[in-house]
């Protein structure tokens, strides 16, 4: 067990710098989710806390060593890689085995720990097999078995649940979570899944571009995204934005779309006329006898939940309600927002403001 | 009925050179076996003489030691090239200066006839005139004359062959190295694998049908060498160098025994098959059977 202490990392592919001096530390037993979207370096950094990609700038240490270029080998690191990585030619209780017979573990000693891994991921009748012989899924749980069955100081997983099916994605989610609360190894977990996030992070990196966004706790990037990208990111279905300014009109300060909307928001220290986004997500808007005046464009019951896509004006606004409501597309229909639930953001940094 | 014509017509020019060129010369050769037959003998005539060769075979040290020596000599070279050409293989994996010419020269041995190989290597070798005497002479003060010293005959033909098979044996395994997939290595390495048992336990296992692909054609290859070591040593001193093909050669030709030398050239394939199906058996069909 160790923590892990990302400082200033820099990577580049020849000229082409595609991580900018990314922070982040990691305590000891702790569970950071990497989440972004697709080519913003997520791989690419777990790459170089594995030791399998240079390092071209800032510090990596393990467990208060810098490890910069310690090769993968002595780093005692776990991986689940995003392609499995699977041995060809060995069956399944050989890959899983093989990090245990190569430290020269007692045979008796690697059986039981495979079956037992095995066990936890409904493996047991495939031990057999080869990789060629097995299902998408059932290869990538394979990569997972071979990462626990080890102790080591650290695990990496790339987008480990990628190719299973929703309803085992929530049961090896469930199990990684029991597996981490059981071991307490600090635990690196890359994905683009920001459900998977939310739910099994201790803490969240949000990348895009090479660069972080932000690093907080679930809920607390949930409530206080510090830009339009972690607001858009974070939350499904993905925070409503609109482009406006705010204006005050008898020291009530509102806001004003560019398409004529307004709406409310809680007092910031802004100037008059500022040129502003203003976020709301879909759960944080009700219906009402006044508000903003709406006309419902598509209407999306799920039975759990009822989804809202509406028009006002120009404007497009999405409205998540828990109950069912008898609304049908075409009706006109008032959304009432709670101010203390809405965001505004800088339409230059696109920093939130509020 | 129509189809199965245009099949077999499909098939017919394979099948004519295969039996005119294969099937009938064996058929012939395997005829001539149960003969005595020396055409240009006192008596011409084709005698029918049963298993009288097969027997002869059998107590003819001269055939045997011959046997034994291709067997080493198959052995050394096969092994050397496998270990080299895969050596080299990894080095052209590798970017260093001057990589394509390498690549290039490092060819060229492949696309010289046996017979210039053999008459080259007779030249570099011979002793006052040769260059590669001169330097052991030269470096390390060893007089190398392999017309007198069986060791140094016998190295030689390995030498040689090593250097005119080494480059086919790099292109194949270069091939198979080319097409690995490069995520089983890396998860070896985070596994704790060190580069030996990379190699052993990831490299070897997931290459070996290219190398032994590889073994079984330089095998059967170097069972059947005849030009370049004919041209080299004559197969001396005394029998040293004397492999089967060159037994065969000599038997053939200046004794003109052909129903002797017949025998000798079945029981030859024979041996090689055997040899084949030993390997098979030891090194591929336990593969094949735990993989189904
Ligand atoms: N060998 C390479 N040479 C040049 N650029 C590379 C190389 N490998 C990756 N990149 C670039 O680095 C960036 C980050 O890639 P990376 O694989 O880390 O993305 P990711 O966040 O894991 O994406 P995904 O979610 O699709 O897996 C991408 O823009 C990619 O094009
Ligand atoms: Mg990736």
């Amino acid at each position: 067990m160790a923590e892990v202490t990302i400082k200033n990392i820099v990577k580049r592919y020849g000229e082409l710098e595609v991580i900018h001096g990314v922070n982040v530390d990691i305590a000891d037993g702790e569970f950071v989710v990497l989440v972004g979207p697709s080519g913003c370096g997520k791989s690419t950094l777990l790459r170089m806390i594995a030791g399998l990609e240079p390092i071209s700038g800032g510090d990596l240490s393990i467990g208060k060593r810098i490890v910069n270029t310690m090769p993968p080998k002595d780093r005692d690191i776990a991986m689940v890689f995003q392609s499995y990585a699977l041995y060809p030619h060995k069956t399944v209780a050989e890959n899983m085995g093989f990090s245990l017979k190569i430290k020269g573990a007692p045979k008796a000693e690697i059986d039981a720990k495979v079956r037992q891994a095995a066990g936890v991921l409904d493996l047991t009748k495939l031990l057999d097999r080869y990789p060629r012989q097995l299902s998408g899924g059932q290869r990538q749980r394979v990569a997972m078995g071979r990462a626990i069955v080890r102790n080591p100081q650290v695990f990496l997983f790339d987008e480990p649940l990628s190719n299973l099916d929703a309803k085992l994605r929530v049961a090896m989610r469930v199990e990684i979570k029991e597996l981490h609360q059981r071991l307490k190894t600090t635990t690196i977990y890359v994905t683009h899944d920001q459900i998977e996030a939310m739910t099994m992070a201790d803490k969240i990196v949000v990348m895009k571009d090479g660069y972080v966004e932000q690093i907080g706790a679930p809920l607390d990037l949930y409530d206080n995204p510090a830009n339009v990208f972690v607001a858009g990111f974070i939350g499904s279905p993905s925070m409503n934005f609109l482009r406006g300014r705010i204006r005050s009109e008898g020291g009530v300060q509102r806001f004003v779309s560019d398409h004529g909307s307004v709406l409310p928001v809680k007092p910031i220290e802004v100037e008059d006329g500022r040129p502003v986004i203003y976020g709301v997500r879909p759960e944080h808007i009700g219906l009402g006898a006044e508000g903003l005046a709406v006309k419902v464009a598509v209407v999306e019951p799920t039975g759990a939940e009822t989804q809202l896509f509406a028009r006002a004006g120009e404007d497009t606004i999405d409205a998540l309600l828990r109950d069912r409501v008898g609304v049908r597309a075409g009706e006109a229909v008032n959304f009432v927002i709670d101010p203390q639930k809405a965001h505004v953001f800088d339409q230059q940094t696109t920093k939130r403001l509020s | 009925m129509g189809s199965n014509r245009t099949g077999w017509l499909l098939l017919a020019p394979t099948l004519i050179i295969l039996g005119g060129f294969g099937i009938v010369p064996f058929i012939y050769v395997l005829w001539v076996s149960f003969h005595q037959w020396n055409p240009f003998g006192a008596n011409p005539a084709m005698i029918y003489n049963g298993a009288d060769n097969f027997r002869r075979l059998v107590f003819d040290t001269e055939f045997l030691q011959s046997v034994w020596f291709t067997m080493q000599f198959g052995f050394f070279a096969v092994v050397s090239e496998i270990v080299i050409g895969y050596l080299l293989a990894q080095l052209l994996m590798r970017d260093f200066p001057g990589k394509s010419i390498f690549r290039t020269i490092h060819t060229l041995p492949l696309i010289v006839a046996p017979i210039v190989v053999g008459s080259v290597w007779r030249l570099m070798t011979t002793p006052s005139i040769g260059i590669i005497p001169y330097y052991l002479n030269h470096w390390f003060g060893y007089q190398m004359n392999i017309g007198s010293s069986a060791t140094a005959a016998f190295v030689t033909t390995v030498v040689m062959d090593i250097w005119h098979w080494t480059p086919l044996v790099t292109l194949t395994l270069l091939a198979a190295i080319v097409g690995l997939p490069k995520d089983p290595f890396e998860q070896a390495q985070i596994d704790g694998a060190n580069r030996w048992q990379i190699f052993w336990h990831i490299t070897l296992p997931m290459i070996r049908p290219a190398i032994l692909a590889t073994v079984f054609i330089r095998l059967m290859d170097a069972l059947r060498t005849v030009d370049e070591i004919w041209m080299l040593t004559g197969g001396g001193p005394g029998a040293a160098t004397r492999y089967v093909g060159l037994h065969i050669w000599k038997i053939v030709f200046p004794k003109t025994d052909y129903g002797y030398g017949s025998a000798i050239s079945v029981i030859v394939l024979y041996l090689t098959l055997v040899m084949c199906w030993l390997l098979y058996v030891g090194l591929v069909a336990p593969r094949v059977k735990r993989s189904t």
